[in-house]
């Protein structure tokens, strides 16, 4: 099982709390929303991931799951 | 309003004009009527055939019945992820693309065909509610009129809706029909799973023709992957701007010259301003493949045509800027990005190095967003700005290429009221 990092566009407000938490996997654009490069994520427990999708005060950030 | 007072509503706003290549089907009787009400729309098209499930999926399977609304999806696959419980068959007549005029023309003069789509679909999965969304009262006081002429469909609802380019995507009608803004929801959970089936007015009528034929001469015009017939939108700079019907795969230089199409346009766009420009190349074949192998979209079926009295860059200029506009603004990347992108194609008409500029707003909006509105309109710009490399050479060199903006894209709704 893997997941995706996938962003509800019509809640993110562009705050960049995920690019400072996973600047590995997401960069910000001029406006500062998030550019997702690295979606895929082998663990869907891992542990910095889950962080910031919680961590994202406008509940955007969000993991699917695929099976 | 009484039904007289209705008809002749609906008589004085019948300005498109149709033709047909090949046989007619979805438009047929249309040359000798005004609007088909019940009497004559049996009269031309025979009683509707009572069916059950299996038949419909199989007749929708064998000639891989597609919506035919702009996203293409197999109406067979559609019908089996509908969930149990509730049902609502939700007739989409939105039509919000401003250049198409099929939708509408089928709901004014043709009310009948859809009517009998949407009650074969609720009477094999047994929903008790249709619904038919449209954006104007033309359309609307056609279907009610056709309703009320009806027993079978007294359960039927007609509801008229917000107007606005993305207010026409199916997840924002039924948005819109349960009360909610009229806008596409932010994750993309398929309407199917909640019981509600929505399909474009011409997939339903579509429906209605393959019932009464049946597969076999369903398919006896179309081509082999994409049997039947389509409608067309054709505009711009041609004679006869209006509403073809023809069978699919039909060479696009057949239907430019059926259309009165000048011998050598500027550029031709087809699918709409969520389709692509594409290279002059009258062999292309008017089907979802067709365009798909000449890097374009089929979308809604739109064509249309720019002659050489018009700057073509400033056409696409200000048709960027429309597509920025009708942002339901939601989404930061298309809220955003779409008005940059419209501020650089503008740069490039005034002559100004932009392009570079453009390609990456281009990146900035595509497959960023909660419907299909930024990555319709990135490929409507990218492709314009590859087919017009000549013309944005000669804006940089010269400040212009010394034509005036004609507006010839059409980019207001024509008649919403």
């Amino acid at each position: 099982m893997s997941a995706r990092i996938q962003v509800d566009w019509t809640r993110c407000d562009g705050h960049g709390l995920c690019a400072a938490l996973l600047p590995d996997r997401i960069g910000r654009d001029e406006w500062g929303f998030p550019i997702v490069g690295q979606p895929t994520v082998g663990d869907p427990n891992d542990g910095d991931v889950r962080h910031a999708v919680a961590a994202c005060p406008a509940l955007a950030l969000y993991l699917h799951k695929t099976p | 309003m009484t039904a007289l007072a209705e008809r002749a509503t609906t008589a004085r706003r019948l300005e498109t004009e149709t033709w047909v290549v090949g046989a007619p089907r979805l438009l047929a009787g249309l040359d000798r009527a005004a609007r088909l009400d019940l009497r004559a729309h049996l009269a031309v098209h025979g009683p509707l055939p009572a069916v059950e499930i299996d038949r419909l999926l199989s007749y929708a399977d064998a000639v891989r019945l597609a919506g035919r609304g702009g996203a293409g999806f197999p109406l067979a696959s559609k019908l089996r992820s509908l969930a149990e419980g509730q049902r609502h068959i939700v007739v989409n007549g939105s039509e919000s693309e401003p250049a198409s005029q099929k939708d509408r023309v089928l709901l004014r003069r043709a009310p009948h065909l859809m009517l009998d789509g949407a009650l074969a679909v609720a009477q094999a999965t047994r929903a008790r509610r249709v619904t038919v969304a449209v954006h104007d009262a033309a359309a609307a006081a056609s279907v009610r009129a056709a309703v009320a002429e009806r027993p079978d469909a007294r359960h039927v609802r007609v509801r008229k809706i917000t107007a606005g380019f993305v207010s026409g995507e199916a997840r924002a009608v039924v948005r819109a029909l349960k009360g909610g803004p009229a806008k596409p929801h932010g994750r993309r959970t398929p309407d199917t799973l909640t019981g509600t089936f929505v399909s474009n007015v011409e997939t339903f009528a579509q429906l209605a023709i393959l019932l009464r034929i049946g597969p076999h001469r369903f398919a006896d015009t179309g081509t082999h992957a994409e049997p039947g017939t389509t409608l067309l939108t054709v505009g711009g700079a041609v004679r006869r701007p209006g509403v073809v019907e023809i069978p699919i795969g039909t060479p696009l230089g057949i239907v430019l010259a059926a259309a009165g199409a000048p011998a050598y346009p500027q550029a031709v766009i087809v699918g709409g301003y969520h389709g692509a420009w594409i290279a002059q190349n009258s062999h292309v074949r008017l089907s979802r493949t067709g365009l798909a192998a000449a890097g374009g979209a089929f979308g809604a079926g739109v064509v249309l045509v720019l002659d050489d009295t018009t700057c073509a860059l400033g056409e696409l200029a200000r048709v960027t800027g429309w597509l920025a506009a009708q942002s339901a603004r939601q989404c930061g990347p298309c809220r955003f990005g779409l008005p940059a992108l419209a501020a650089d194609v503008a740069a490039l008409v005034a002559g100004q190095r932009a392009l570079t500029a453009a390609f990456g707003h281009v990146r900035a909006v595509e497959g960023r967003g909660a419907c299909a509105h930024p990555d319709g309109a990135a490929r409507f710009v990218t492709s314009g700005l590859h087919i017009l490399q000549d013309e944005t050479e000669r804006h940089l060199v010269h400040g212009g290429c010394g034509r005036p903006i004609a507006g010839q894209l059409p980019i207001e709704t024509v008649s919403t009221r």
